[in-house]
């Protein structure tokens, strides 16, 4: 029988470094603590360890030794995990062992996987191959070599007991001491807080007041607690304030000899316009100060959406580090107003080139280990949880070596009203209101993520912070926590991410101006945590739900029935101060109202320079139909099918445009359109909008470009565009001028100018962001072997969609169908994918020039809602988006879509040269493709908006391109399939 | 018209539970959800339903194999109630997941000659031969000559399979030959450019048209008396033909026709209204 599992390894091994094993074969080891005797499980081997049918199985015996393994192998690799690091698979036999053994109660069980090579080529290191396969951040691998394996000496593994940990009371912490010596404690207590903000600190402790009421309660009157200053730590991070987009801004702009000052980015340019746009809709329930943007979707149900990045835990330990990031943007759904229900998904990564073969930092793994990693971490965290991925994208440049680009997002739907009533967005604690931790318990695991994710990655980068999810016990959290809602027991909800429940209380107790923690109470992983590490540890799989005291013992029932942990830890009140206690002693007591806005406001300096850079120089002599074949298998443009087709896209029974589209299912979607209720076709169109090389030259481009995509793509399938709501997630490399970001001016002036995009084009499109991330620390390193990753803005959008029948995509559908081109093609190559292609194999000079304008966005909505009406009418049902490749690779992608031709004409589409109107990125095009018995009515309803002829579809399986007289392109459909198709699947095959 | 009342399982990671509830609603049926424990700890008691499903998911994290775990909480702690539903002849449906947990149970393919569950294990889902799980649409056909009561009528449909561990296995071929001698391979994967009602084969087909690599091509198989049924494709994610990856390629409803949905029925809904009427038949 075949041995899967070994079989995968094998497959990786060949794809990822070319190396060609004959067989390798697995072994699954559990690891017991218990009380329950060998002899007694032995009978039971078969009912929950082996498959009877399939494997064999052996209790205190190594398989390896036994005649399922008669002949030797030539090595064996022995891996589990480290002690205290989560164990799913450990978990979940434990649950599967009491069912068998109920009267064992502190059994325990830990996994291990073995794998056993033959053929090994005898100068492969078996050391080396152990790294490829392991993580020793958080995994531990033993192994036996040839020789080793000639001895029979087979490597075997112990029950990981967790380290002791030591609890240690909470220590107050002296303040007052030189400046230099409070920037040294918060450099090495890992707090990221700077001078100003030690100071402010400080200067807390110094008011008599203060002084008063922290002697009544029996705290350290004259110095915060360990307990307080991580707390304040957590809470100030950049990560959870946002520091950067609440800054004053000193810019000034070389160019034009602006000179002036922001106050607050997010509130000039993102909040202000939101808000102004919610005097005049109705359907913007609930904007920014929730863990999600909620819209009105219709009279029964509102939807509302998150996107975050999971990045330097994504770059430690690329699995557990992706898996939270997409199960905490879930909770972020399940803690929006009373809690909303996640029911769609979105990943959109940002590698490093999976083919790289220069030198890798010191730490950093090679991108396509982080691809697989990150991949596999987000596939099984949504997958396991239920949720369809039903939209994301995968980009490539050189500068994610440094540090990789995980953007989870999560839309989740809601009634308007719960059953008693209450507006399901609006959250109602008062005082008095009983605050549960619900869901895993606290561990040492993940101590420090918010302030380690507001530092750049170091080789020293600690692995608490790391942290692997339990989709499980979330998703039965998920069940209960929703049955909960519609019994009317919930008051308040929020996630357990950043911060702990120093975040997630802190922030709750603002409603009702207080709270009081014990936090004796909080469950433990194990005993000897800290005060402080139990207030700011971020295990995973929590969420924090008040209560009213008369509702708990229907909490406690529901808890029971899901089996999911629920601990009353806290109490709202009123007195205005977080007071947390450990037992009988206090250990915090902070003022809400310092905790929440005692954060100095930073002053920042940006200066604008334009970047210069050498112009795209196209060679003179070029096959474009080469060209084409050469630009479909770049990563940027190539099929992502392998490794999208291994997420969960149709859970829910609702996804009515997928990820792949056409008629062999392998076209490229546009954007996720579902149908969330059974039954109805009433839609929600899902897209997203990324563009980082457009900051190479400018990075509001870049913003206007990501934007536009976005809305581009939902256009495509049909969005109604006067009811789209958007996120933005900016991730930045450090734009702080200092030592280590000499070049912080710039970067800072990047952030102004992506945001003054932003608010312009979504005023244009009428387009309000609900809610939205950013992430600032996106660097790797310092001195010249810095790597700082491309300002990236992922613009993320939902939207309403009529009727999902009356949906369009991006394959072609019959011969005979006209094309037609809305929009314009200008002269825009600067920072396209041609231009970085040719530069970068030396044919050009540079990719400098006219990065693609959003000249006049309010002219691109009228034209979009014009073609939305005509997909609405059911005329058009082809349409597709030029992006990344211009209009030759879009139509490629029409044409693999369809398996048919197209014979175009490029002629008259647009000011460009050949390389413009063929190549160039402009923005606001879309490709559609119309039956001719549409033909008039698509035409009228388009009239007055740029709507050009390109061409017919053709039954011939040959895309034809010409520019009048000039023949640029005639290259077979299956050619282009295999050069689309080709490189990005790096499974290994399948046999 | 008589209500059958389904009961829909759901907890521990099962999460197809709200679809599959909606699709026995839309044939007729009045479906709930049911978590596991309520029927374990007796607040629900699964004789008041005629109907059981267990719907798609991935229960216990398919830690330990798949249904593993789940199909053992339903042997031990709910052998009886089981058991005495089988025996009163009320139909049972396991999707994906809850196809892994019927076969784990035992319940499929059950003992040969009509008889009480004596859950023993018969065949497993191993995983699927590429290593990897995947959505992807095949094409699946129905044994005509099947006695399972929830495919009568069913020739061919397209349908999504997301698994990672589908590959259906049997330890011997005459363990294999008798159920298809019984007709209980219900329904298998088949090359979509063969002839429907032709489709059916023995001789494994290639990946991706077979996406597991499953002995014969088998998709779901029933026990001996076509009541309980297991399947690895999802038609319950094929209820609206909107659901279908080919919809666009279709005509788009047109004024007259707006506000009719009928026309709109998916393939897949023939199942679970098969279940429903042959409740109602046998009342």
């Amino acid at each position: 029988m075949r041995d899967v599992r070994g079989d995968v390894v094998r497959r990786q091994l060949a794809a990822d470094h070319g190396l060609e094993v004959p067989q390798v074969r697995s072994i699954t080891g559990f690891l017991l603590n218990g009380e329950t005797s060998s002899e007694a499980i032995q009978t039971r081997v078969d009912d929950l360890f082996a498959d009877p049918i399939i494997e064999h199985g052996a209790v205190n015996t190594l398989l390896l030794t036994t005649n399922a393994f008669a002949s030797k192998p030539d090595a064996v690799i022995t891996i589990g995990f480290k002690p205290g690091v989560t164990d799913n698979p450990g978990k979940a036999a434990t649950d599967g062992f009491l069912t068998l053994f109920p009267e064992d109660t502190e059994a325990n069980i830990a996994t291990y996987l073995t794998y056993v090579f033959y053929g090994l080529p005898a100068t492969v290191d078996v050391s080396w191959l152990a790294e490829t396969l392991h993580n020793n951040l958080i995994e531990r691998a033993i192994l036996a070599d040839a020789a080793m394996c000639q001895r029979q000496e087979w490597p075997e593994l112990h029950y990981p007991a967790p380290p002791e940990q030591v609890f240690i009371a909470p220590q107050s912490v002296n303040l007052e001491i030189e400046d230099a010596a409070l920037i040294d404690l918060s450099t090495t207590g890992l707090l990221a807080l700077n001078l100003e903000e030690m100071q402010t600190i400080q200067h807390h402790y110094r008011d008599a007041e203060i002084r008063q009421a922290r002697k009544s309660v029996g705290i350290s009157p004259n110095a915060p607690t360990d307990v307080e200053l991580e707390c304040l730590a957590q809470t100030w991070s950049e990560h959870c304030k946002h520091k950067i987009f609440a800054s004053k801004i000193h810019h000034v702009d070389r160019e034009t000899g602006e000179d002036s000052v922001i106050d607050s980015l997010f509130k000039t340019h993102i909040m202000k316009p939101t808000h102004d746009m919610q005097q005049e809709v109705d359907w913007l329930l609930s904007v920014f100060h929730d863990n999600s943007g909620v819209i009105a979707w219709d009279d029964q149900w509102s939807v509302c959406m998150k996107a975050e990045t999971h990045n330097s835990p994504s770059a430690l330990d690329p699995y557990g580090g992706a898996m939270t990031g997409i199960v905490g943007v879930n909770r972020d759904i399940l803690g929006t107003g009373l809690g909303a229900r996640p029911i769609a998904n979105t990943d959109v990564f940002c590698f490093g080139p999976p083919d790289w073969e220069g030198d890798l930092p010191d730490n950093l793994f090679h991108p396509s280990r982080v691809l697989r990693g990150v991949h596999a971490g987000v596939r099984v965290g949504g997958n396991e949880s239920g949720i369809p991925t039903v939209n994301g994208a995968i980009v490539f440049d050189d500068r994610y070596i440094g540090k990789p680009l995980v953007y989870c997002g999560t839309v989740g739907i809601m009634p308007r009203n719960l059953p008693d009533g209450r507006p399901s967005h609006v959250k109602t604690p008062v005082a008095g209101d009983i605050v549960y931790m619900v869901g895993g318990r606290v561990g040492y695991d993940g101590i420090h993520g918010a302030t380690f994710s507001s530092l750049e990655l170091t080789e020293e980068s600690p692995s608490s912070a790391v942290q692997i999810g339990d989709p499980i016990t979330q998703k039965k959290m998920v069940d209960m926590i929703l049955e909960a809602r519609d019994l009317g027991l919930i008051t308040c909800i929020t996630d357990n991410g950043a911060g702990g429940l120093s975040s997630s209380i802190g922030e709750m107790a603002e409603y009702t101006n207080g709270c009081e923690i014990d936090l004796a109470k909080v469950p433990l992983k194990q005993a000897g945590l800290s005060p402080w590490e139990i207030l700011v540890s971020e295990s995973q799989e929590r969420m924090t739900v008040a209560v009213k005291a008369e509702d708990q013992p229907a909490f406690d029932a529901l808890a029971k029935l899901h089996e999911v942990e629920a601990t009353p830890v806290a109490t709202f009140t009123s007195s205005g101060m977080f007071h947390v206690y450990h037992g009988e002693t206090t250990v915090a007591y902070l003022p809400i109202e310092f905790l929440h806005d005692g954060v100095p406001q930073l002053q920042l300096e940006s200066e604008w320079t334009p970047p210069t850079l050498a112009a795209f120089s196209p060679p003179s002599q070029v096959d474009h139909g080469q060209l084409l074949h050469a630009m479909l298998s770049r990563p940027n443009i190539a099929s992502k099918e392998t490794w999208v087709r291994q997420y969960d896209h149709e859970v829910i029974a609702q996804t009515a445009i997928k990820p792949f589209v056409g008629i062999e299912r392998d076209g490229p979607g546009d954007a996720g359109v579902i149908a969330p209720i059974h039954g109805e076709s009433h839609g929600l169109v899902i897209s997203c909008g990324i563009a980082p090389r457009y900051s190479d030259i400018d990075a509001g481009a870049m913003a206007a470009a990501a934007i536009d995509e976005a809305v581009r793509n939902a256009v495509c399938v049909g969005l109604d565009v006067d009811k789209m709501a958007g996120l933005d997630n900016f991730c930045w490399p450090d734009p702080i001028e200092s030592v280590k970001t000499p070049d912080g001016r710039f970067k800072l002036a990047q952030l102004v100018r992506a945001n003054r995009e932003l608010e312009r084009v979504c005023r244009a499109y009428r387009l309000p962001c609900v809610s939205g991330k950013d992430s600032m620390k996106n660097d790797y390193g310092s001195g010249p072997d810095k790597i700082s990753i491309p300002p990236t803005l992922l613009f993320s959008l939902f939207g309403d969609h009529p009727d999902v029948r009356k949906s369009a995509t991006s394959d072609f559908k019959h011969a005979g169908d006209k094309i037609y081109l809305v929009g314009s093609s200008s002269q825009e190559l600067g920072a396209s994918e041609v231009a970085v292609m040719l530069t970068e194999s030396g044919e050009s000079q540079g990719i400098g020039g006219q990065v693609p304008l959003l000249l006049q966005p309010e002219k691109n909505l009228t034209t979009y809602r014009a073609l939305s009406s005509t997909i609405h009418q059911g005329w058009v049902k082809t349409a597709h988006d030029c992006s990344e490749g211009g209009l030759a690779v879009a139509l490629a992608e029409m044409c693999i879509g369809g398996r048919v031709g197209a014979e175009i004409d490029i002629d008259g589409t647009g000011s460009g040269d050949v390389w413009g109107r063929l190549w160039g990125e402009s923005l606001g095009r879309i490709i559609v493709a119309i039956s001719q018995e549409n033909e008039e009515a698509f035409l009228a309803a388009m009239k007055g908006h740029p709507t050009t002829v390109l061409g017919e579809v053709t039954a011939d399986q040959n895309l034809i391109i010409t520019d009048g007289p000039d023949a640029l392109v005639a290259a077979d459909v299956e050619g282009l399939v295999t050069a689309w198709k080709g490189t990005l699947d790096l499974t290994g095959g399948v046999a | 018209m008589m209500q059958p009342n389904v009961a829909v399982l759901f907890g521990f990671g099962i999460n197809c539970d709200h679809e599959t509830k909606a699709v026995f609603e839309l044939v007729g049926a009045k479906a709930d959800r049911v978590h596991v424990n309520r029927f374990i700890q007796g607040s629900a008691a699964l004789e008041h339903y005629d109907i059981l499903a267990v719907p798609g998911g991935f229960s216990f994290g398919d830690h330990l194999g798949s249904g593993r775990l789940l199909g053992n909480r339903m042997r031990f702690a709910m052998r009886d109630a089981l058991q005495a539903f089988v025996d009163a002849g009320k139909p049972i449906i396991g999707i994906c997941n809850g196809f892994q947990v019927l076969v784990k149970t035992g319940l499929l393919p059950g003992p040969s000659e009509s008889a009480s569950p004596d859950f023993v294990q018969r065949g497993s889902l191993s995983l699927n031969d590429s290593g990897r799980y995947e959505d992807r649409w095949v094409t699946l056909e129905f044994d005509p000559d099947s006695p399972c009561i929830w495919t009568k009528g069913m020739t061919r449909m397209d349908c999504p399979v997301r698994h990672g561990e589908g590959k259906y296995i049997m330890p011997s071929e005459q363990a294999l030959d008798q159920l298809a001698h019984n007709h209980q391979l219900t329904v298998r994967y088949a090359d979509p450019t063969t002839n429907p009602g032709e489709g059916l084969t023995d001789e494994p087909l290639p990946y991706p048209l077979s996406p597991n690599g499953s002995m014969r091509n088998i998709a779901g198989i029933c026990d001996s008396t076509g009541l309980i049924f297991g399947l690895m494709p999802h038609p319950e994610a094929v209820y609206a033909r909107w659901l279908h990856p080919h919809h666009t390629r279709h005509e788009a409803p047109t004024e007259a026709n707006d506000d009719d949905l009928s026309g709109w029925e998916g393939e897949g809904l023939q199942i679970f209204r098969n279940a429903v009427e042959y409740v109602r038949s046998n009342r």
